[in-house]
């Protein structure tokens, strides 16, 4: 046991002395995860454009429809802005607003007479989306303002021409109210009852859909874990090239002591990164905290299982570079179908299969599972058992290989 | 407390140890001489326990390293050719790990890695790092690894190589230190003036065989008196033996070990006296000396004789 401290010891002072590899370990995996997450999530927000109006009218009927492109969700999209003519053109050329909508003099007097109008919209051409929503917006309200106009024109002219100097007799309010009232019962059997039935099928209750951007913090975690389990995992081959491997061979039953101590401070080291990730993951995308040490425990765990595997896939190589660049190259379709730099759940079923069965994917897929789930400690028991077995096989392989010739060159 | 018994290891068809026998007593150290590649680190990795003998049987301090290798391997301790340090522990962390793989805990250990410190002269650079150490003083830590655990038998091989004179007298210090203390300690070399200084007995070895063995006494004794004579220059093939040879009915002990066109090696007794008469027999035979070197009877000399080569070619 003595020796088995001192091992984990020994390799954490040594490893935490390299503070660039802990940099980059941790670094890239942040750099990449947090370009695709604004990616994905686009920051948290809509996106929102600048609608300016030139309201030369100032009527009733167009402070209606300037009002109308605040309402509800529209208004969460536009920013309507009321300007003069000459500001509008001058801002609109100079592609600063989505559109520009200009309201003529008359307008509301040539609407209720049911003279032609005109409308002027001008809208941005390097943008596309909210151009078109302005657009399609316009429409629906002169659509609307037309069938207005056809049921209700007699009486808003009626309004119209009352003027609002002072205010309006009860009599007359009552009036127009009746008349508006009889056109509306007149109206409403044709529309109500539907002339054909509803039936409100409700949907089978669906699990809630995970953030999509949630689902990329799993990868990402695996993917730092991947790189320092691949660098950790050499540091067999710079203790062999130091000569301490065959010193150590010649000691007394400290070889599995050994393995196992390094193995221990390598799950030191990537509890901390995973630790950090996790943190960061949660933070933002405010995962419940229950959840925290099972997901630390299941990807430390994971971890330690790749640097056993790692190690023992070096240790196969006849030589430093190519152990290195043999399980460097490994690393990129680990992580591309591991699900590390897009989830499980947005690739191709096939590939998503084959990437389950890797082992970082597996971490990845239950790792997705257990962010997303109801409760906290939701991998089963096989899974652990699963991970268990990956990590003692790697490192039995492991011991195998120093024992067999390693560490005796 | 150290027994070699017909040692044989092969790779494939080269045999690197041919039915090599030895011992070594506690409180002596048994040399092994020999060129590069002599068989030597071969030897001292097998008793180490990181090759695995093909033959023959070792036993460390009655433990055999192959079927009770744990045991033999308690009492081992090994001082590689190459360093093998941790550069970026501090000394004492270096003394202190491989103290723990050997079982050392406590005050035990606390007290073994001061004195070793002390002994190997690092007690004032304990917190420093190896990397920033000389050449010399990091084959010191090399040793001190070795024997923070107070080994009853240490294998060294060729522990001076590429170290400062000073240093080298230092590591001499400590081989002597650790014999006086009891250990039996197996040094490997192909510097013939370490092994006539260090060793109390030793082997020549050579293409894996031991061809001698014995004391530094005893071995010089089989040279007698014969100095050995190596001449460089030209040496027609077939006139230059007939001519020196003419003279061994008035040289003792003359003998032609190797001949080629521009090198004659021979052995005699008193050279000095003979040389005039042998230049005028070559001078006759149609040759001619550039060069001449004569060597009184030591290690080399003896290894020229048995092997007709250089020890250190």
């Amino acid at each position: 046991m003595g020796f088995l401290l001192a091992s984990v010891r020994k390799d954490l002072r040594r490893w935490t002395q390299d503070k660039t590899a802990l940099l980059i370990w941790l670094g890239i995996p942040f750099l990449i995860g947090g370009l695709i997450t604004s990616m994905v999530d686009g920051g948290g927000g809509s996106p929102t454009g600048v609608l300016l109006i030139a309201d030369q009218d100032d009527s009733l009927l167009s402070g209606f429809i300037v009002g109308a492109y605040s309402q509800d969700q529209l208004g969460d999209l536009l920013i309507v802005e009321q300007v003069s003519v000459e500001e509008g053109e001058a801002r609109i050329s100079d592609g600063d607003a989505s559109g520009f909508l200009t309201i003529p003099e008359g307008f509301q007097d040539a609407f209720l007479d049911e003279t032609p109008v005109t409308l002027t919209l001008k809208t941005n051409p390097s943008q596309t989306i909210l151009p078109g929503i302005i657009e399609d917006v316009t429409e629906i309200l002169l659509d609307a303002g037309f069938y207005a106009q056809r049921l209700l024109g007699p009486e808003i002219k009626e309004i119209q021409n009352s003027g609002f100097d002072a205010m309006p007799a009860d009599a007359f309010v009552a009036g127009i109210s009746v008349d508006i009232q009889h056109k509306i019962d007149a109206v409403m059997p044709k529309l109500s009852p539907l002339l054909f039935d509803i039936e409100i099928v409700e949907p089978p209750p669906k699990e809630p859909t995970p953030d999509i951007a949630l689902l990329f913090l799993p990868g990402i975690a695996l993917m730092a874990v991947l790189f320092s389990a691949n660098g950790l995992a050499a540091d067999y081959w710079q203790e062999r090239d130091a000569g301490t491997l065959r010193r150590l061979v010649s000691a007394p039953g400290a070889l599995m002591q050994f393995v196992v101590g390094k193995a221990l401070a390598a799950l030191v080291l990537i509890a901390a990164i995973v630790a950090i990730t996790l943190c960061i993951g949660f933070v933002y995308h405010g995962v419940a905290w229950t959840k925290f040490f099972s997901s630390l425990l299941w990807v430390s765990l994971g971890g330690v299982g790749l640097y056993a595997w790692f190690a023992a896939l070096q240790m196969l190589f006849p030589n430093n570079h190519a152990a290195n660049l043999m399980t460097t190259i490994l690393l990129f379709p680990l992580m591309m179908a591991g699900g590390s730099f897009f989830p499980l759940a947005a690739l191709p079923d096939w590939i998503a299969d084959i990437g389950r069965l890797s082992p970082n994917g597996y971490v990845v897929d239950r790792l997705s599972t257990e962010l997303t789930a109801p409760d906290a400690w939701s991998i089963d028991l096989r899974s652990w058992l699963t991970l268990l077995a990956m990590t003692v096989s790697g490192l039995a392989l492991s011991t195998w290989r120093l024992r067999s010739g390693f560490a005796r060159k | 407390m150290l027994n070699v018994e017909q040692l044989v290891k092969q790779y494939g068809d080269f045999t690197a140890v041919d039915d090599v026998s030895f011992s070594a007593k506690a409180g002596s150290v048994f040399g092994l001489l020999g060129p590069n590649g002599a068989g030597k680190s071969t030897a001292i990795n097998c008793i180490s326990g990181l090759l695995t003998p093909t033959t023959g049987r070792i036993t460390v301090s009655g433990h055999d390293v192959v079927k009770d290798g744990k045991a033999a391997r308690q009492s081992l301790g090994v001082v590689p050719q190459e360093l093998a340090l941790y550069e970026d522990l501090p000394a004492i962390d270096n003394l202190r790990y491989w103290g723990k793989a050997y079982g050392l805990r406590g005050k035990q250990l606390d007290d073994r890695v001061s004195d070793v410190l002390d002994h190997i002269g690092l007690a004032d650079r304990a917190r420093d790092l190896p990397k920033e150490f000389s050449g010399g003083m990091k084959r010191r830590l090399n040793f001190g690894c070795g024997v923070v655990h107070q080994p009853e038998v240490l294998l060294l091989d060729e522990p001076t190589v590429g170290v400062d004179p000073q240093s080298r007298a230092k590591l001499f210090d400590l081989v002597e230190a650790a014999r006086d203390a009891g250990a039996c300690v197996l040094y490997t070399t192909h510097y013939m003036e370490e092994a006539e200084r260090l060793c109390d007995s030793l082997a020549i070895i050579d293409h894996g065989k031991i061809i001698a063995e014995g004391t530094v006494a005893e071995l010089k004794a089989q040279l007698g008196a014969r100095d050995a004579l190596q001449l460089n220059g030209a040496f027609p093939a077939d006139t230059t033996r007939e001519a020196v040879m003419s003279l061994a009915p008035d040289i003792a002990d003359l003998e032609i070990l190797s001949q080629a066109e521009d090198a004659l090696l021979l052995t005699l007794s008193s050279a000095s006296q003979h040389l005039p008469r042998i230049f005028e027999a070559i001078s006759r035979s149609g040759g001619s000396v550039s060069e001449t070197s004569l060597r009184s009877p030591n290690l080399e000399t003896l290894f020229l004789l048995l092997t007709g080569k250089e020890l250190r070619e």
